[in-house]
């Protein structure tokens, strides 16, 4: 009987969770699966007829010369057409240069960027971990770009790399007009704001490591990289995985900076995977190809994640 | 504590009274049936009761608690198209009653809203003020709202659509129904500097390299090149030691850099003949079949021809949107910008502008030698055509068939059409609002005096050459056909990502524009070649 009462009880508690999963991740996930084998159309029938004005008590309004006012009322009838189109969508992606090119650069943009991302936020945190001069101030300095929003950041380092006049122009470096150096420029941008998260996550994980094995292994270890290699590398992997996983997740979703920055620009030379299904969802409103893209995009992240997992798993085993 | 509250109750009845009286005093109305609208900064414009319409008056508040929104591309109080809504705001308020909510969108931004509104139903707006691309994908669908009616009654501020060149007007009409409130004329025109192109020592030295004398203006674009590429690279201006350039071109990918291309390439790749048919007159797609013409070796020439044209103007420019171009040229940076009226204007505009006075304007230049689709052959021309055009978005007010108050909006749109109001946000640039009606151009084409202009602050030499060649623009034998069919932005959005491509060294012309052609292909099956080319047959007046 007690037994029967727990197993209501964890129905009750869990059903916010499970209407919240149903609502926002499920629902929405097989409506865009539903949209990308249809093709929607939608437009309206309109027919107007003229009424008259009635002010609040309900008598009508004269216009100056003592005539009833009239307005016009518009009775709309909206028609939504779904003709169902197969996996043409999903064909579609394979032939589409642009979702060619869009591919290219979410993978050079996340291959660079993510593991810079961890190099630099691994230095920075054994640096930080040290004795060092004014310390935590400049922890505090070094967070800071996490807080900002990534648009923000976008038109901030869109008048930094402004090329006639801007900071950096005297470099004369076109970061903004040439497709290569584009591509850094976003590159740039978001190892300047994910870095100090790696930074954090990381410094968190040294922090964590008992003094008694670290000055145990300093006793044995003959050299700083035969240390680091040794017993700070082993002990960090668990959170190198996750902060991997995580920033990968995060940077395979890149849009904020290429639209802020570049516009996707020049040509199609920073314009992600999301970037391209939010043009081709929102401004050609070709929302069947849209979900079709962003189905593409969600599988590339799950076999990723799903990948991530099994080593995260394998390597505390 | 007696004597605090009396001087509390009397400030406050002094501010009550204060802000009474600044809000009454945007419409005065006189005896003699005359009407001053006065804004905020005291700008008065003048007009009469009968102007206004009849549903106006002393006495009458005929929109009263109604609260209308319209939405416009962000540029703020001052800013384009943005500017004479906040202007005109505090009229329209006292002169109905209402309460007007302006919603600024960047201009990437707009066309998702408003069509994120209508496909959905929201009905969050009243109006939108609209580009004329955008026509195809909302009148046809069913969401705009026809204003012929409101026109006729006489009960809402006066204006016509008589008052338009026939090419300004069709943009705001569909199938002969009016839908578009007059408000902006856009079309490209060459600006350049009068004083470089008329120094005796640059000229004998540009003679002495290019073995001709130098045009002012240009007649073709091959022309202006050599002038450009003359002046690039020389410190040919003294407000700095600097070089200065050639050309300025606004190219950033997803603002708008394609219409360089659409309004240079016209004259290379529209064959000129008396009437429009398959071959002649037509530029984006044949209109028997709705294969894209944008790939033809006339538009690849123009590419290449824009790509060298480039090359004479600062390599950022890349990344430019029309504030950085134009306030490039303002700056005394260029000899050379092709774009739309504001430019003109905001050369008057001495806050911002160093060259009041030498800021020459003409029609565009037209190329050499075009395509003939018929033979498919180059024709080269001693006396080529010029070529007008409505390039750009002629931005203007479209009603929304979900807006709960048509009437109220509509007095809006038609209060800032009216032609003394018209006329004064022409002559100021800040507007964004770019000359095109008749009664804007001086006479004898028009009906405007120089003297109106000289009083807004215009430079006289100036002012003639910005009328004359808008005049020549919008009147032109030989026409840039606008393309307004379902579908528009994402065909011109294609277009404006390989010529960005291009200018940036990616890929070659000839690659961009077959690209661009494949995917417009792509683009035409999926709505439907036979409604699409049905559309763009009414569009450009194919029979």
């Amino acid at each position: 009987m007690r037994t029967h009462r727990n197993t209501k009880a964890r129905f009750v508690f869990l059903l916010p969770a499970a209407i919240w999963v149903l609502t926002f991740t499920i629902f929405p996930l097989v409506y865009s699966l539903y949209i990308s084998v249809h093709k929607v159309e939608t437009k309206m029938n309109v027919s107007r007829e003229k009424v008259p004005m009635l002010d609040e008590s309900g008598n009508p309004v004269l216009d100056a010369k003592g005539n009833p006012r009239t307005k016009i009322q518009i009775n709309r009838e909206k028609i939504s057409t779904w003709t169902n189109i197969g996996l043409t969508n999903f064909k579609r992606l394979v032939e589409d240069p642009q979702v060619h090119s869009a591919i290219k650069v979410t993978s050079i943009f996340v291959l660079v960027a993510v593991p810079s991302q961890l190099v630099l936020g691994i230095l920075l945190a054994l640096l930080f971990n040290q004795r060092l001069w004014a310390r935590s101030f400049l922890r505090a300095v070094m967070l800071l770009p996490i807080f900002a929003t990534p648009l923000a950041v976008g038109y901030l380092f869109f008048t930094i790399f402004y090329e006639e006049g801007g900071p950096l122009g005297f470099l004369g470096v076109p970061f903004l007009s040439n497709p290569d150096w584009a591509l850094f420029s976003v590159i740039l941008v978001d190892i300047w704001q994910w870095t100090p998260f790696c930074f954090l996550v990381f410094l968190a994980a040294l922090q964590g490591i008992p003094n008694e094995l670290m000055e145990a292994a300093k006793m044995e270890s003959k050299s700083k990289w035969g240390l680091f290699a040794n017993i700070i590398f082993p002990m960090l992997t668990p959170t190198i995985v996750i902060v991997l996983l995580l920033r990968l997740a995060e940077a395979i979703k890149l849009f904020d900076i290429p639209f802020a920055l570049t516009g996707g620009g020049p040509g199609v030379a920073t314009q992600s995977m999301s970037f391209l299904a939010f043009r081709t969802g929102l401004r050609y409103f070709d929302l069947g190809y849209a979900s079709a893209m962003s189905y593409c995009l969600l599988i590339i992240v799950m076999i990723i994640v799903t990948l991530f997992f099994r080593k995260l798993r394998q390597s505390y085993a | 504590m007696k004597l605090f509250k009396s001087l509390g109750l009397f400030v406050s009845a002094c501010l009550t009274c204060g802000i009474a009286t600044a809000a009454d005093h945007h419409v005065k109305w006189h005896d003699d049936g005359k009407v001053d609208l006065v804004m905020e900064d005291g700008t008065t414009i003048s007009t009469t009761r009968e102007e206004l319409g009849s549903l106006f008056g002393p006495d009458q508040k005929p929109f009263d608690g109604v609260s209308i929104s319209v939405t416009v591309n962000s540029g703020g109080p001052k800013g384009g198209i943005s500017g004479p809504l906040y202007s005109f705001r505090p009229i329209w308020e006292e002169l109905t009653g209402g309460k007007l909510e302006i919603v600024e969108l960047p201009f990437g931004e707009h066309y998702t809203k408003m069509m994120l509104d209508l496909r959905n139903g929201t009905g969050q707006y009243d109006a939108f003020m609209v580009g004329a691309f955008w026509y195809g994908d909302i009148v046809p669908n069913g969401y705009a709202f026809p204003i012929d009616d409101f026109m006729t009654t006489g009960e809402y501020p006066q204006w016509t659509y008589d008052s338009m060149p026939q090419s300004l007007k069709t943009l705001h009409t569909w199938e002969g129904v009016g839908y578009g409130v007059l408000n902006d004329g856009d079309g490209q025109v060459l600006y350049y500097r009068r004083d470089a192109l008329a120094n005796p020592e640059w000229r004998a030295q540009f003679k002495k390299e290019y073995g001709y004398s130098m045009p002012v203006p240009p007649k073709t674009w091959q022309q202006m090149l050599d002038i450009s590429n003359f002046f690039n690279g020389k410190n040919w201006d003294s407000n700095d030691p600097d070089p200065d350039s050639g050309t300025v071109l606004h190219l950033k990918v997803g603002e708008q850099g394609h219409y360089h291309f659409q309004s240079l390439s016209a004259s290379f790749a529209i064959t000129p003949g008396p009437e429009l048919d398959q071959y002649h007159n037509v530029y984006w797609f044949d209109p028997t079949n709705m294969k894209p013409l944008i790939n033809s070796p006339g538009h690849v020439a123009a590419l290449e021809f824009l790509q060298e044209l480039h090359k004479t103007g600062p390599s950022a420019q890349v990344g430019w949107s029309l504030g950085e171009a134009w306030d490039y040229f303002l700056r005394g940076k260029s000899v050379f910008v092709f774009s739309w009226g504001d430019v003109g204007s905001l050369c008057q505009d001495t806050s911002r502008s160093k060259i009041q006075g030498v800021c020459a304007s003409s029609i565009l230049p037209s190329s050499d030698t075009y395509y003939d689709h018929e033979t498919k052959k180059f024709v080269k021309t001693t006396n080529p055509v010029k070529v007008g055009n409505t390039t750009g978005g002629s931005w203007h007010g479209v009603i929304s068939n979900y807006s709960a108050n048509p009437e109220a909006t509509y007095s809006l749109l038609s209060l800032m059409a009216i032609k003394p109001a018209s006329i004064w946000l022409a002559q100021n640039g800040w507007t964004g609002v770019d000359p095109g009606f008749t009664y804007q151009f001086l006479e004898p084409q028009g009906e405007a005096g120089l003297g109106d202009y000289l009083d807004a602050g215009w430079s006289e030499a100036d002012v003639k050459d910005y009328l004359k060649a808008y005049y020549e623009t919008f009147f032109a034998d030989t026409f840039l056909p606008y393309l307004r069919i379902p579908g528009s932005f994402e065909y011109w959005d294609i277009l404006d990502k390989n010529l960005s491509a291009t200018m940036s060294g990616e890929i070659s012309a000839k690659q961009a524009l077959d690209n661009t052609a494949k995917t417009w292909e792509q683009i035409t099956d999926r709505l439907g070649r036979d409604q699409q080319l049905g559309y763009y047959q009414s569009a450009i007046g194919y029979k």
